[in-house]
């Protein structure tokens, strides 16, 4: 008798093995039946009793896809390109073209940020040095250090991330850095996508800027009034002294203007006031001063895009002054005509202040008036800064910039020694809330934008966990009665070693901690169905082997022996499709990936040595199994 | 059970006819490619792709209706499993999740008084719908010169060069077969989404295995029928395996068809696919890579 034992202390490791790694999962479950089973303060004792237990059964359990479970998928992409804009200094017009044209490029096509950036320095015969590093420093040692903060600055987006992530408090988020600058974020359970965009793409910019003198911005604002009605002064003598350039200049003029109106100009004939001041006064018409003297303008929230559009144009920016840029508020407010308005503010374009001195932030509510707000504190240096800032500045007003947008623009009213600020203009405690979180994160280094985003229902991922399980099951029935119909007890040994092989993958997942989906249990169901064709080759060969008149012991054997070349070559093949669908899979495909090779892996093991086992010790104890 | 008795039947001695119809399926499959074309899911074509359930039942009439308000009409709209649910594409590419937003909003107006729960929703930058297409090619391209070099080692660099082709036959049939039949059975969704290329991976490795098992025969057989030619050691061969061949490829199409009933929407492009190419891949594994081995060994008897 051929000693079995080997193999068979082989086969029970195996088993005793999967279970090991199965178990958390069972744990898991069973503990969240008996949170279920619980109410009120039952379930929070149970909680606690058994808390180290219950996480560490959520650790080490199977994970559920997406698609199982329901969530998000975010795949984040670093703009790099403007973190490289924002490290320059001494941008000029040759710099911000470089900088179109790389955008442009870098839209469309697969190339990576920075060494296209660099190229087109060097096609122009450019020096780094000019806005990068100090001046004595060489193309390769500028390159060198833009390298490693792009790096870092990806790093440390992604760090942010995964703060925000943690303090929103999904269970069992996956963040990962994916090439050079791509970050995947998969958020298991969140229904509400919109805040999660926020959460994530928020840069939390926060400035504190002061707002220029209502006098100048109104100056301003009358310029470009005058400027789109054509009646600028010394505009008629800068256009004579440049006649061959008056004509494109005019027309932009006129362009300009036609994009605040829509195209829908008065005609001249019309003479109803209204008409005669959107003639006389475009700018005025949609951008109304407040009355108060405060230096804002309200535009209606219809008009918004039309203004913003306007104020972009390179014409009117040049009619700014120096360190002045608009702002827009963060919000629209309903007045009481029942129109929505945003508000135009006038800021210096240096800030005083920004994020980097926060180092806490708190949502709260007014007592005053009951509305969310966000208290921040600042370290020492801040504080003192703040303290200078304040002191100086009293009865003038300061703006809260957050990602480029006004939230509050107080008044100051005294000097602030403590370091301490706060967030008003919220619209809901929600909101606060992520404020909160992306202020304690931290400012983003460079915008994310998302290129890519899934959601999948709960619902959805309950059909498809119900229709993943009844297709196993049914597979697997089909498969263990044809198997013991067509091959009799030779079958039931193969539907035998079926089982096993099923426990063995998923022990072989819990083990490696993989993720189940729905493609995953597809490829749990075409594994039973290949696995039975290892079964089939090794009793065909039985059964020939027996015609050619060999005894049972020894057919069998020859059966196993000469049927492992052709195990061996065919499922080899279809792992090494395994292994280039893992590579090139994500998700839920390369869950069916992974449920395949282990799956094959699973299905020779078992076929070859299990039941060839079972096969041996039947003899010996006298057992004939039949083969058909 | 017997499903076979000793077979001797001759496969090899019609292959032309084969030849012929291989070819003049493939001809078929390619003609549909280039006119039909394949619908492409917004995994590769990029956009936003969104399934909605409805409380009752919506006609695609009226969703397109709602989608045309907001210059959207030219989307893909069709029911998605059930008559109650929707499936939207657009390949529109705006900033974040504006086009779904859109889509939502517009839904609403027209079904006031219908409630809808969004099952699902993608949104694919055109920059990844591009590297998907190119990972898929080259996943296909990189799995075909594995097997092909496995299969040399293994065997002789002929039989590697029969699997190869074998392959490719395979996978412009399936395309083909694909491209004929999207949109002609009603509910039965065959767009070519990452699950699909995943069903033409699979079907390569599942062609090839059972190709292997042949060849594995022929060469056993070889080593003991020295002195017979070799397609007659080649039609003994599949005979010999007739048996294994039609019952695996049988549980197999089996689970398939499981899994295209009971293994939700999701995995019907894919349990379809890979059933189609279960069928074309017992075929190929005879007549077409063992047909192949028999004529160029032939070819090469011929000339020396």
């Amino acid at each position: 008798m051929r000693n079995q034992l080997p193999r068979i202390i082989l086969i029970i490791a195996a088993v005793a093995l999967s279970i090991v790694f199965l178990w958390p999962t069972y744990q898991d479950y069973n503990y969240r039946r008996q949170l279920n089973a619980r109410h009120g303060q039952d379930s929070v004792a149970y909680l606690e009793q058994h808390q180290d237990d219950i996480l560490n059964a959520k650790l080490k359990r199977i994970k559920l896809g997406l698609d199982l479970q329901g969530g998000m998928r975010v795949v984040l992409e670093v703009d790099l390109l403007q973190f490289l804009d924002d490290l320059a200094k001494n941008k000029d017009d040759n710099f911000l073209a470089i900088v179109r044209d790389v955008r442009n490029e870098a839209a469309t096509s697969e190339v990576t940020v920075l060494p296209l950036f660099i190229r087109k320095f060097q096609e122009r015969g450019i020096r780094l040095s000019r806005y990068f590093g100090s001046i004595r420093d060489d193309d390769a040692k500028i390159t060198a250090m833009l390298q490693d903060e792009s790096e870092k600055a990806v790093d440390r987006a992604i760090e942010i991330v995964r703060n925000r992530v943690d303090q929103y408090r999904v269970s069992e988020p996956n963040i990962q850095k994916q090439g050079g600058r791509r970050i995947i974020v998969e958020l298991p359970g969140v229904k509400d996508e919109n805040e999660v965009r926020q959460l994530l793409q928020g840069t939390a910019k926060l400035e504190f800027r002061l707002l220029k003198d209502p006098q100048i911005s109104y100056r301003v604002m009358e310029t470009i009034d005058k400027y789109l009605t054509g009646k600028l002064e010394g505009d008629s003598t800068a256009a004579a002294s440049a006649t061959a350039e008056k004509k494109p200049e005019a027309q932009k003029q006129r362009d300009a203007l036609s994009e605040l109106t829509g195209g829908t100009a008065p005609a001249a004939a019309d003479t109803t006031t209204e008409a005669r001041f959107l003639r006389e006064h475009p700018f005025f018409s949609y951008v109304h001063p407040d009355q108060r003297g405060s230096g804002e303008g309200y535009v209606d929230a219809k008009d918004k895009d039309r203004v913003v559009r306007l104020l972009e144009r390179p014409e009117v920016q040049r009619l700014l002054p120096p360190d002045f840029q608009f702002v827009w508020s963060a919000k629209s407010q309903q007045f009481a005509d029942g129109v929505k308005r945003f508000m135009l503010f006038a800021v210096r374009q240096t800030a005083e202040l920004t994020g980097g001195v926060v180092v806490d932030a708190r949502a709260s509510v007014d007592p005053e008036d009951n509305r969310p707000i966000v208290n921040m504190e600042m370290n020492s240096e801040g504080s003192r800064d703040w303290a200078r800032i304040t002191g100086a500045n009293i009865n003038k007003r300061i703006a809260i910039i957050l990602d480029n947008a006004v939230y509050s623009a107080p008044v100051v009213q005294t000097k602030i020694t403590g370091g301490r600020s706060r967030i008003t203009g919220m619209e809901t405690p929600n909101e606060a809330r992520l404020l909160e979180i992306v202020l304690k994160a931290g400012a983003l280094p460079a915008p994310v934008a998302i290129i890519e985003q899934r959601s999948v229902g709960p619902s959805l991922g309950e059909d498809s966990i119900r229709s993943g399980l009844s297709s196993t099951l049914l597979a697997l029935v089909m498969t263990v009665l044809f198997m013991v119909l067509y091959y009799h007890s030779g079958g039931a040994v193969a539907d035998f070693a079926l089982l096993f092989n099923i426990l063995f993958i998923m022990g072989v997942m819990a083990g490696f901690q993989a993720t189940l989906t729905l493609p995953g249990i597809a490829g749990i169901v075409l594994t039973i169905g290949m696995a039975v064709d290892a079964n089939v080759l090794v009793n065909e060969r039985i059964r020939e082997e027996m015609e050619g008149g060999k005894t049972l012991r020894a057919a069998i054997d020859a059966g196993y022996s000469k049927a492992f070349a052709a195990i061996f070559d065919s499922n080899i093949t279809t792992f090494l499709t395994g292994i280039v669908l893992y590579q090139f899979g994500t998700g839920p495909v390369q869950g069916f990936a992974l449920t395949l090779m282990i799956g094959i892996a699973a299905s020779m093991f078992s076929a070859i040595i299990i039941t060839h086992v079972v096969f041996n010790i039947m003899t010996d104890k006298g057992v004939i199994p039949n083969f058909g | 059970m017997r499903l076979f008795k000793k077979t001797t039947i001759d496969f090899l001695v019609k292959r032309r006819f084969w030849y012929l119809v291989s070819s003049a399926m493939m001809a078929v499959g390619v003609v549909s490619l280039f006119t039909k074309g394949i619908s492409l899911g917004i995994d590769f074509r990029g956009g936003t792709e969104l399934v909605v359930a409805f409380s009752d039942r919506v006609e695609v009439r009226d969703v397109r209706i709602a989608l045309d308000k907001i210059g959207l009409g030219r989307s893909e709209i069709k029911s998605y499993g059930s008559d109650r649910n929707i499936l939207i594409r657009s390949t529109e590419q705006a900033e974040g999740t504006t086009i779904g937003d859109r889509i939502k909003d517009a839904l609403q107006k027209q079904f006031p008084d219908k409630k809808f729960d969004v099952l699902k929703e993608d949104k694919i930058g055109p920059k990844i719908g591009k590297e998907l297409r190119r990972d898929a090619l080259y996943a296909i391209i990189w799995s075909m010169l594995a097997i092909m070099g496995y299969i040399a080692i293994r065997f002789k660099f002929t039989y590697g060069l029969g699997a190869v082709i074998a392959i490719v036959h395979d996978v412009f049939t399936t395309f083909g077969f694909l491209s004929i039949l999207n949109g002609v059975i009603p509910g039965l969704n065959l767009d070519i989404t990452q699950e699909v290329i995943a069903a033409f991976l699979t079907l390569i490795g599942v062609s090839v295995n059972d190709t292997v098992v042949i060849f594995d025969r022929i060469r056993e057989n070889e080593k003991i029928y020295r002195s017979m030619p070799l397609d007659k050691v080649m039609n003994k061969s599949l005979n010999d395996t007739l048996s294994r061949t039609i019952i695996t490829s049988g549980t197999i199409f089996l689970v398939l068809v499981i899994l295209l009933l009971f293994g939700g929407e999701v995995n019907r492009g894919f349990a379809f696919t890979l059933g189609f190419g279960i069928v074309t891949g017992t075929y190929s594994s005879i007549y077409v890579a063992s047909a192949f081995v028999a004529d160029w060994n032939l070819l090469r008897k011929k000339k020396s």
